[in-house]
């Protein structure tokens, strides 16, 4: 099912939540509302699922408008942060409620029931309290008693921050296995950069309210929109530096001229942060495009990161580990197509 | 090891003082246990097996079950426990029942709920010799607001106070009243324990406001429920106080004894008085609450599993 949200605005008393967002998410995607804490992605989860009401905007499943629908009515899955599983009931009992509200006969609801359990892979503990199991295990019992009513979408807030760092990959896998099994569209909420990245078809990421970018993960990667995006993607964080642009280069603070081939369509002083990955520095011969000094080098098993400094700015850079440098070594520094990037200082708008 | 013999030394004050610091802690509190506590538990079940004693002389002529025989066979004791297990038959059910009730109500986000819990609050912090007389008034048979409110029902006015076949309700309903305060805050706490997500996850699957009473609210309050059902039985198996200020004594007939009542009756109105049947009646009373407790706590356990 295609969600299509118009101009959505949440206004809380004295902040705003979620600020003109509009979005088209296709049908039986995966998608990831990815965001820094407070930045509107539960509140705009929320929205979607009829828990909050939107001040201003409009939400369409396909073609239906449901706005103003109740949350039962729009036909959603919701799996919460804390699984929100009902203590007193077994697994069975849980996966069965939602079909027993809909006073599904009972033969046909522990048989469906039994079905989803198996496609989460709990069904061999059916007769359990949810207190009896792992925290990954009653992850999947929520999904398959949110997946159970076949819901037209499926919503998942913050699905794997409550799991350990080994349980969360083995999850993310699962999310992305029973989403796919399924073909239901899915939205879920992270802070998790490299979760977003690694399950999801699209990526919503948005700060303060803000969409910020919508795009393939790869993509909002390799071209970010903003300085924002180009920051919270990428482990290590992406290397900034300031500068002005003069005579078609870049001259960072502490007198470094950068020569950059993007850099010659900009303005002449303009003021320019320039972003650079740190695959994407290039540490020693190669043709030049500035020159450093190598401060530092640590070796991290089949990785070597070093920082160099340009001008007065460190950053961080890999390098070949059959190259050795020397402490306070000058060095050329080269810098590829892909991963730099030139942002406005002052507004985060990308340059180049 | 070495081999110097171990010389058997004289403690010093200094190490007594360290040695002996736990009995500055433990005493105080013990010896109030032990007088106040210990000491009268002990000297009841002793007394109860004590033939003939007399308080004054504490003579005795044996040891032996005849205060037992005579309590079970008094036909004032069997009325005592038929009204006892009356009372906490119809005001554990109705005073619970409508605790949840009212708790559930309180619980809602509605305006002036504040003022609401506290005005549930306030039989609590009064006395109930004091309110109890002013529940007198209430039930007044001429002039009393509870047969000016039934008259709107058309019930004709009752005679709850005079009439010993209505004394025992009456008692009830004041009992009822007296236990909902602090029923209810119990249970309020034990509601605003249950964590909102569980509403939200059953509305999202769109079961309504009385379905989720009674399959999740219910359920998710259920520790809270027994607790507060043991211990209000416990206490109602103890009436005793209610009864003075809607009758001086145990009813307008002598009809309205209870076992508590029993064993003040025994040793506080008889002349001389009756201390070997007091504290047999007291034993007994003990048992029956024991029993109950251990009887709720393993229905409990069933419902757990």
């Amino acid at each position: 099912m295609k969600v299509t949200i118009k101009n959505l605005t949440k206004r809380f008393s004295d902040m705003t939540a979620v600020n003109d967002f509009s979005a088209v998410i296709e049908s039986g995607e995966l998608i990831a509302l990815l965001g820094p804490s407070g930045c509107g992605k539960s509140t705009m989860l929320n929205m979607i699922s009829g828990i909050l009401a939107p001040t201003e905007g409009k939400i369409f499943f396909d073609d239906e408008d449901v706005t103003d629908l109740s949350p039962e009515k729009r036909g959603v899955g919701l799996v919460f942060q804390n699984y929100a599983l009902y203590p007193h009931m077994t697994v069975l009992e849980n996966i069965c409620f939602p079909l027993e509200i809909k006073k599904v006969p009972k033969e046909e609801r522990i048989a469906r029931a039994k079905e989803m359990a198996k496609l989460v892979h709990v069904d061999t503990m059916l007769d359990r309290k949810p207190g009896q199991m792992s925290g990954g295990q009653q992850q999947r019992v929520a999904i398959a008693r949110a997946l159970v009513k076949q819901p037209r979408i499926l919503l998942l807030d913050e699905p794997l921050s409550n799991l350990d760092a080994r349980l969360r990959i083995e999850m993310r896998e699962e999310i992305r296995r029973i989403q796919q099994e399924t073909g239901v569209t899915t939205i879920f909420v992270t802070h998790d950069q490299e979760e977003a990245m690694s399950i999801s078809d699209h990526i919503v990421l948005m700060k303060d309210g803000f969409l910020q970018q919508y795009a393939k993960p790869q993509e909002l990667y390799d071209e970010p929109a903003n300085c924002f995006v180009a920051d919270f993607l990428g482990n290590p964080p992406i290397n900034k530096a300031n500068g002005v642009i003069k005579n078609g280069k870049i001259v960072l603070e502490g007198d470094c001229e950068v020569e950059l081939e993007a850099a010659k369509n900009i303005a002449e002083g303009r003021e320019v942060t320039l972003s650079m990955r740190a695959e994407a520095i290039i540490v020693g011969e190669a043709e030049k495009a500035c020159v450093g000094t190598v401060e530092e080098v640590y070796v991290m098993g089949k990785e070597v990161l070093a920082y160099v400094s340009l001008g007065t700015t460190k950053v961080r850079a890999y390098i070949d580990a059959e190259k050795t440098f020397d402490k306070g070594q000058t060095v050329n520094i080269g810098l590829k197509k892909r991963g730099v990037f030139v942002f406005d200082k002052e507004t985060g708008e990308r340059l180049a | 090891m070495s081999s110097t013999p171990v010389k058997k030394q004289k403690m010093t004050l200094e190490q007594f003082k360290l040695k002996s610091e736990w009995l500055v802690y433990f005493l105080p509190f013990f010896i109030g246990v032990l007088i106040f506590t210990l000491y009268p538990i002990v000297n009841v079940f002793l007394t109860s097996f004590k033939v003939d004693f007399n308080y004054i002389t504490k003579e005795f002529s044996g040891w032996g079950l005849d205060n037992y025989k005579y309590v079970l066979s008094d036909p004032y004791f069997h009325q005592a426990l038929k009204n006892t297990f009356g009372y906490v038959f119809v005001v554990i059910p109705i005073s619970t029942c409508l605790a949840i009730l009212i708790a559930t109500l309180l619980n809602q986000k509605i305006k002036l709920s504040g003022l609401f819990q506290t005005a549930y609050f306030v039989p609590m912090v009064t006395s109930t010799i004091a309110v109890g007389f002013s529940w007198r008034f209430m039930f007044s048979h001429n002039y009393g607001i509870i047969n000016y409110l039934l008259g709107f029902f058309n019930i004709a006015p009752i005679n709850w106070l005079g009439d010993p076949a209505n004394n025992f309700y009456a008692l009830c309903i004041y009992g009822i009243w007296a236990i909902l305060p602090f029923t209810i805050i119990l249970l309020l706490s034990g509601l605003q324990n249950i964590d909102p997500m569980y509403y939200t996850a059953a509305k999202v699957d769109g079961a309504g406001p009385i379905r989720i009473f009674f399959r999740v609210t219910i359920p998710l309050l259920l520790p809270t429920i027994f607790m507060v059902i043991m211990v209000n039985t416990i206490s109602c198996f103890k009436v005793f106080n209610e009864l003075f200020p809607l009758f001086q004594g145990a009813g307008v007939a002598n009809n309205l004894y209870t076992v508590v009542y029993y064993i003040y009756y025994q040793f506080r109105v008889l002349v001389p008085a009756q201390y070997g049947y007091a504290t047999a009646a007291a034993l007994i009373l003990f048992i029956i609450i024991f029993i109950a407790t251990m009887f709720q706590r393993f229905v409990e356990k069933k419902i757990n599993n």
